[in-house]
């Protein structure tokens, strides 16, 4: 188990850590906003994944634009869900929330197999992103740093966004206390919606980022990436955006890692090792690892 | 018959409409005698829907115990039945087959029990599997119970894909022995009904009750949360366990997809639709999605309709179960029923003889 070995797997989780962090970034800001977890967010990007894929393979089109349509179809499914499933069940119990977003993505994913069948497609990588490098033993490929520098970029720039911004104050204010934030003549309505346009946004460019590193799309494979970033989510403090990142590279890097070290006969159970974690972290530290923006009852 | 003659009817049997024992042994009698006739009348399509309804109600009462009843919304439950199925396949397949596909300790290897046993087997390692795991997890609280008992489902799944020795990996076990039918499951529906109708009444269901309706003014009253918060999930594991063992003795194969979230959503949904704490709710859900399943079945794989060929359309089914999901908890999330309980009462209205 050399130092090599190690930083080979660091370097390889990087992409899938990226998409975990944009992933668990939008649940952590919808989850602030609305108190939901909005289980139909891995549809979401799933949405975001499969509109590149055709812009891609039937248009011919460059990615810039394939990346452009998949946020516009991701933030449609967003916003349609909002105001179609969540905005009618505010205000009521966690349960019922909870039941409406679960509904939603099982209705989203079902509609998507019954459109485009289960099976995976293939997503069309450009060849100008498959290069790839040696730094002495570690091999890197551009693909790996390009979505990992992009995420932290679009990271840095989104917590500058809801630190300094009127727009950003105002949803910390929503996120914090919805009442007074009110009275103090923030609409909430928007607020959430433009929460909700920023999550799906973060969502679609996450599931690309997938396409690209995996060559395939499915209809179903928004359900784990969405639960390990709903984790990471947790695990960073609701509500704070820096920690959901930090924490989507912990989860992502954890589970290669995770495999890498165990014998492979363990390999089989890289799923429970973002579920250990969550179990040890809500035990230990149910507030996550990093301070939440979130009233704690 | 006239309307008259009715109202006699009615009014010469108030008293024992009113006689909770003899009701309670008539109504048993008449399900006996509408089973009797089901099994003997009813074609293998039908009678098999019937007895997937039972397994429903089962499994839907057993979900109510927790997530409606107590207000711990689980959706481990699939991995309690997962647990279950196995537990009852494991000490009911034939002995040739354990050893061959299966790496077991030799007492296992050879054991064959009949099915009351292996239910009971079954229940109580769901029972133990439900204390252990799901125990500690009563420390999160809303939506972070919800998402531990989903890790508790994926947990479970992946044990059964990836301990080959115990559960053959994804292919599962096949070949479990056709015990399970009508007399067994709707024995249970019995038993189950009774004893939450009891418990629900007794000491221990109310304090669940009141755990369910405010958890801290129930703490606040003296009720000891953990300890009835336990009580209630036990239970609910216990029936849930049977649940999935009399489901593979039903389809006599289980494999780690046999019970995955889409399960638990369907039975979910059945809970939600016929009313959160309430038994004739849960029982008229069951009957409500258990039809709607089957009769979009033919539809999505593909149905010949006034001459015209309908292509296969999988998923069909669960978009149009969430689509009305989602019309429930937005219009009537309470569901049909809401907590109140069907009963002879609300028959007294076709009499004209209205006593409040």
């Amino acid at each position: 188990m050399s130092l090599t070995y190690i930083l080979q797997q660091i370097l390889n989780a990087l992409s899938l850590g990226s998409m975990l962090a944009l992933l668990a970034v939008g649940y952590t800001m919808i989850y602030g906003v609305l108190g939901l977890i909005n289980f139909a967010h891995g549809e979401v990007f799933m949405i975001g994944a499969f509109t590149a894929t055709f812009v891609l393979s039937l248009l011919g089109a460059p990615l810039w634009i394939a990346i452009i349509l998949a946020v516009v179809a991701s933030v449609l499914a967003g916003l349609l869900l909002e105001r179609f499933c969540y905005r009618p069940v505010r205000g009521s119990g966690d349960i019922t929330l909870f039941i409406t977003s679960l509904a939603a993505s099982i209705g989203i994913r079902s509609l998507f197999i019954l459109i485009y069948g289960s099976r995976s497609r293939p997503f069309p990588t450009p060849e100008y992103l498959q290069g790839i490098h040696f730094f002495g033993d570690i091999l890197v490929t551009d693909l790996n740093l390009i979505i990992f520098i992009f995420t932290a970029i679009l990271t840095i720039i989104l917590s500058l966004i809801i630190k300094n911004t009127d727009l950003g104050i105002a949803m910390r204010g929503v996120s914090y206390n919805k009442t007074t934030a009110e009275a103090m003549g923030i609409n909430s309505n928007s607020i959430i919606v433009a929460t909700f346009i920023i999550g799906s946004a973060l969502a679609a460019i996450a599931g690309v980022a997938w396409g690209l590193q995996y060559g395939n799309v499915r209809p179903s494979m928004g359900y784990l990436p969405g639960i390990s970033g709903f984790i990471a989510a947790v695990l960073g403090g609701i509500g704070n955006i820096t920690g959901a990142a930090i924490s989507g590279f912990i989860l992502g890097v954890g589970q290669v890692l995770f495999v890498a070290f165990l014998p492979s006969t363990f390999s089989g159970f890289r799923p429970l090792f973002v579920w250990l974690i969550l179990f040890i972290i809500l035990f230990i530290k149910p507030t996550g690892l990093f301070r939440t923006n979130i009233k704690w009852e | 018959m006239n309307t008259n003659t009715n109202t006699n009817n009615v009014n010469t049997n108030k008293s024992i409409l009113e006689n909770r024992k003899i009701m309670s042994i008539g109504g048993i009698l008449v399900l006996g005698l509408i089973l009797l006739f089901l099994e003997n009348n009813l074609s293998g399509y039908y009678h098999r829907l019937v007895l997937l309804f039972g397994i429903n109600v089962i499994l839907t009462l057993s979900l109510n115990i927790t997530n409606g009843y107590a207000g711990i919304f689980s959706l481990g439950h699939g991995g309690l039945m997962l647990a279950g199925g196995y537990a009852t396949a494991l000490v009911t397949l034939p002995v040739s087959f354990k050893a061959s596909a299966l790496n077991l300790p030799h007492w296992l290897e050879t054991m064959q029990l009949p099915f009351l046993p292996a239910m009971l087997i079954a229940g109580i390692t769901a029972t133990i599997i439900g204390f252990t795991i799901l125990l500690p997890a009563f420390r999160l609280k809303g939506h972070y119970f919800i998402l531990g008992s989903l890790g508790i489902n994926v947990i479970m799944i992946n044990i059964a894909e990836n301990v080959r020795a115990i559960t053959n990996g994804a292919t599962g076990l096949r070949g479990a022995p056709p015990y399970t039918n009508i007399w067994w499951i709707f024995a249970i529906v019995v038993i189950l009904v009774y004893l939450m109708w009891t418990l629900m009444t007794s000491k221990y269901g109310r304090a669940v009750q009141a755990i369910g309706k405010d958890e801290g003014l129930a703490q606040a009253l003296g009720v000891n949360l953990s300890k009835y918060k336990a009580f209630a999930f036990m239970f609910s594991s216990f029936f849930t366990g049977v649940g999935g063992a009399l489901w593979t003795h039903l389809i006599l194969t289980i494999s780690p997809s046999s019970f995955d979230l889409l399960v638990v959503f369907q039975i979910v949904m059945m809970m939600v639709v016929g009313g959160v704490a309430s038994i004739t709710g849960s029982i008229l859900g069951a009957a409500i999605i258990t039809a709607m399943l089957e009769i979009l079945q033919p539809i999505q794989e593909g149905m010949v309709l006034f001459g015209f060929k309908l292509p296969q359309m999988f998923g069909l089914s669960q978009v149009l179960l969430a689509l009305f999901l989602i019309l429930i908890m937005i219009y009537k999330p309470d569901g049909l029923m809401g907590e109140k309980e069907f009963s002879l009462k609300h028959l007294r209205f076709l009499s004209g003889n209205n006593r409040e």
